[in-house]
């Protein structure tokens, strides 16, 4: 690296220390692996991926998002999954999937194949080369796609969807209990 | 004879006469037995030692003709590199298998106090190839069948005995150490011919638990290759446990005022009474005829139960099958059942005694799946060692969980939930291993490669 870079690096590191005023860093907020891809903070992990689609993938996908209107309130019933974003890249040939959710991915795949193998295999059998979710390969060819996110945020990295629903039912439970 | 009674032959649809007994067959109840492992010097003796020992590995038909001993051997994969395997099938063993269960601590939760630089040197060296294991009902069966695999034994030179280890029902009665009825719920397996025991569960596809059938979700499991050694074969979780007797029965002195409140928590921790009688089915006191009648004790769900008042959701058994509960993270409880076949050793503290006379005591956790190493990591990150599955944050087992000293147990109540705390780890882990129980055709044509 040469002297000019050097220079960059450091007026680079030194305005970000004043943009945050120092700000000490939290370390309930630090990332670590979450396997063999992707980053976890806490009991959250991230999944990035960015794959092609099959001819008529987009099309499918979004009469499916059409249908339901963009409300994809099924994933409820995963219980591990906080959001889930889907968008078409280039020109609807590629698809740019990602997702927050609690604690390891792969040692709920197989659970995924028994419990809601249609809805997997409707949505993710749009995407080249997918397997199936029942193939014993799935878990190595979602591996294969995934891109580690560079840099991720969580500002709740401790409460897993388990435990948001617990404290919305007792917030509730407190209100109404206030409002009698 | 009432076993008999209970195996239907029309039922069988699996290949029973290749797959070994100790698998599909409940133990015998009493039992005795005694577990090896042999370390392979040399290659040709170690294929002639199984050549020989193959007529007395027991298989799983007709099992009431075969001895009163049943033999098994499953192998260690340093054992079957040692047995120099086509290298292909060498390969195409899962990568968990290959690396081991030390090697996979972190994502077993085999950490701290259960860290295998924790766990018996035995554990530790290279030289577990061979496991063999006997279990018998009484101890003549036992001491001829032990004989008989010593005299085979013997005249095979490469092939060494490194560790052997007798194990005993712990209690009179079928008790384990804790003073709990054992051996009760196993999961029934689709077309083994065993009458079903549970009312409220159909029984689970065989390629769940056997190599070669298929499984729940229509398909196989990564397996080793060719299929036709496969078939038939399982993998085997080794697992010995150490359990802290006397700090049970402190923990439960401690935190409950009377003899009657102590036996409650203690069954609400397991989930069921001492002899066996699940909380769900008599909530307010045991009822040993109930605990011991088979056809009884495992016939129930937790569909009555379903806020956990009565069996608690961080109990050892509902964490282990939670059968039909309304969990709060989609889960196929028919994909994380193991058999298991796990025997007690050491001698039993006197009953209730809260000091520990220093003896080694506990339980050799034995089990089966044809996942078992994904399954073992399954159960350890999500069912023993977190609470998430049914809302209870970091909230462990309280029986298997790493509890530390720092463990909390949730009841919950009417109207606010009871919580005990600082609970210590009962039970801690000093070695494990991952085996392949091939069935007993591989055995032959391994031992004749």
């Amino acid at each position: 690296m040469n002297i000019k870079q050097l220079t960059q690096d450091a007026g680079l590191k030194l305005k970000l220390y004043l943009a945050t005023l120092g700000e000490p860093l939290d370390k309930a907020h630090e990332v670590t692996s979450a396997g063999d891809a992707g980053l976890r903070s806490g009991e959250l992990s991230e999944l990035t991926i960015i794959t092609d689609l099959k001819p008529d993938g987009a099309r499918n996908l979004r009469l499916i998002f059409e249908t339901l209107k963009g409300n994809l309130t099924g994933a409820r019933k995963v219980g591990t999954l906080h959001d889930m974003r889907f968008v078409f890249l280039e020109n609807d040939t590629k698809l740019l999937f990602c997702t927050c959710y609690d604690g390891d991915w792969d040692t709920y795949i197989n659970d995924f194949a028994t419990k809601i193998p249609e809805m997997m295999d409707l949505i993710f059998g749009n995407i080249e080369g997918w397997p199936g979710i029942k193939s014993p390969t799935v878990k190595e060819f979602i591996l294969s796609k995934q891109i580690t996110a560079s840099a991720w945020f969580v500002s709740h990295p401790n409460l897993t969807v388990a435990d948001t629903t617990r404290l919305e039912k007792i917030g509730a439970g407190l209100n109404k209990l206030l409002e009698l | 004879m009432f076993l008999k009674k209970l195996f239907k032959r029309t039922a069988e649809k699996i290949e029973l006469h290749d797959i070994q007994a100790i698998i599909l067959r409940d133990r015998p109840l009493p039992y005795h037995g005694v577990n090896v492992f042999l370390e392979i010097l040399h290659t040709a003796s170690a294929k002639a030692f199984l050549k020989e020992i193959v007529p007395y590995v027991t298989n799983a038909q007709n099992w009431w003709d075969n001895d009163n001993a049943w033999l098994s051997i499953a192998f260690t994969y340093e054992g079957l590199k040692k047995l120099e395997l086509p290298q292909s099938t060498i390969e195409s063993f899962p990568d968990a298998f290959k690396k081991g269960m030390a090697a996979r601590s972190e994502k077993l939760m085999d950490i701290n106090e259960n860290a295998p630089e924790k766990w018996d040197a035995v554990f530790k060296t290279a030289g577990n190839h061979i496991a063999v294991s006997i279990i018998a009902k009484n101890m003549d069966d036992l001491n001829s069948k032990k004989a008989l695999a010593l005299q085979v034994l013997e005249k095979h030179q490469g092939v060494k005995l490194c560790f052997q280890a007798d194990f005993d029902t712990p209690i009179e009665g079928n008790f384990n150490h804790f003073g709990f009825r054992d051996g009760i719920s196993n999961p029934e397996i689709e077309g083994s011919g065993a009458e079903q025991l549970n009312s409220k569960e159909r029984p689970i596809k065989a390629g769940e638990f056997i190599m070669g059938y298929n499984n729940e979700a229509g398909n196989y499991y990564p397996m080793p290759q060719p299929m036709e050694f496969a078939k038939n074969g399982t993998f085997v979780i080794f697992r010995k446990y150490h359990s802290h007797v006397a700090a049970f029965n402190r923990y439960l002195k401690e935190q409950a005022k009377n003899k009657d409140e102590q036996e409650l928590l203690a069954a609400k921790m397991i989930g069921r009474w001492r002899s066996g009688a699940p909380l769900n089915m008599c909530p307010f006191k045991d009822n040993s005829a109930l605990g011991a009648d088979a056809t009884k004790n495992n016939d129930f769900d937790f569909s009555n139960d379903q806020n956990g008042k009565l069996v608690p959701y961080s109990s050892h058994m509902r964490r282990m099958n939670p059968r039909n509960s309304k969990m709060a993270v989609m889960s196929d409880v028919n994909l994380h059942r193991i058999i298991r076949k796990g025997v007690g050793y050491g001698p039993a503290l006197p009953n209730g005694s809260t000091k520990d006379d220093g003896k080694e005591r506990g339980l050799y956790f034995i089990a089966f799946s044809a996942k078992a190493m994904e399954t073992l990591e399954f159960l350890q990150r999500e069912w023993v060692n977190s609470g998430n599955f049914m809302s209870l944050k970091n909230e462990k087992d309280p029986v298997i969980g790493l509890n530390e000293g720092k463990g909390t147990f949730t009841l919950p109540g009417e109207p606010l939930p009871k919580r005990f705390t600082g609970m210590p780890t009962f039970n801690t882990l000093k070695g494990g291993m991952y085996l392949f129980m091939p069935g007993i055709n591989a055995i032959k044509w391994l031992s004749e490669l």
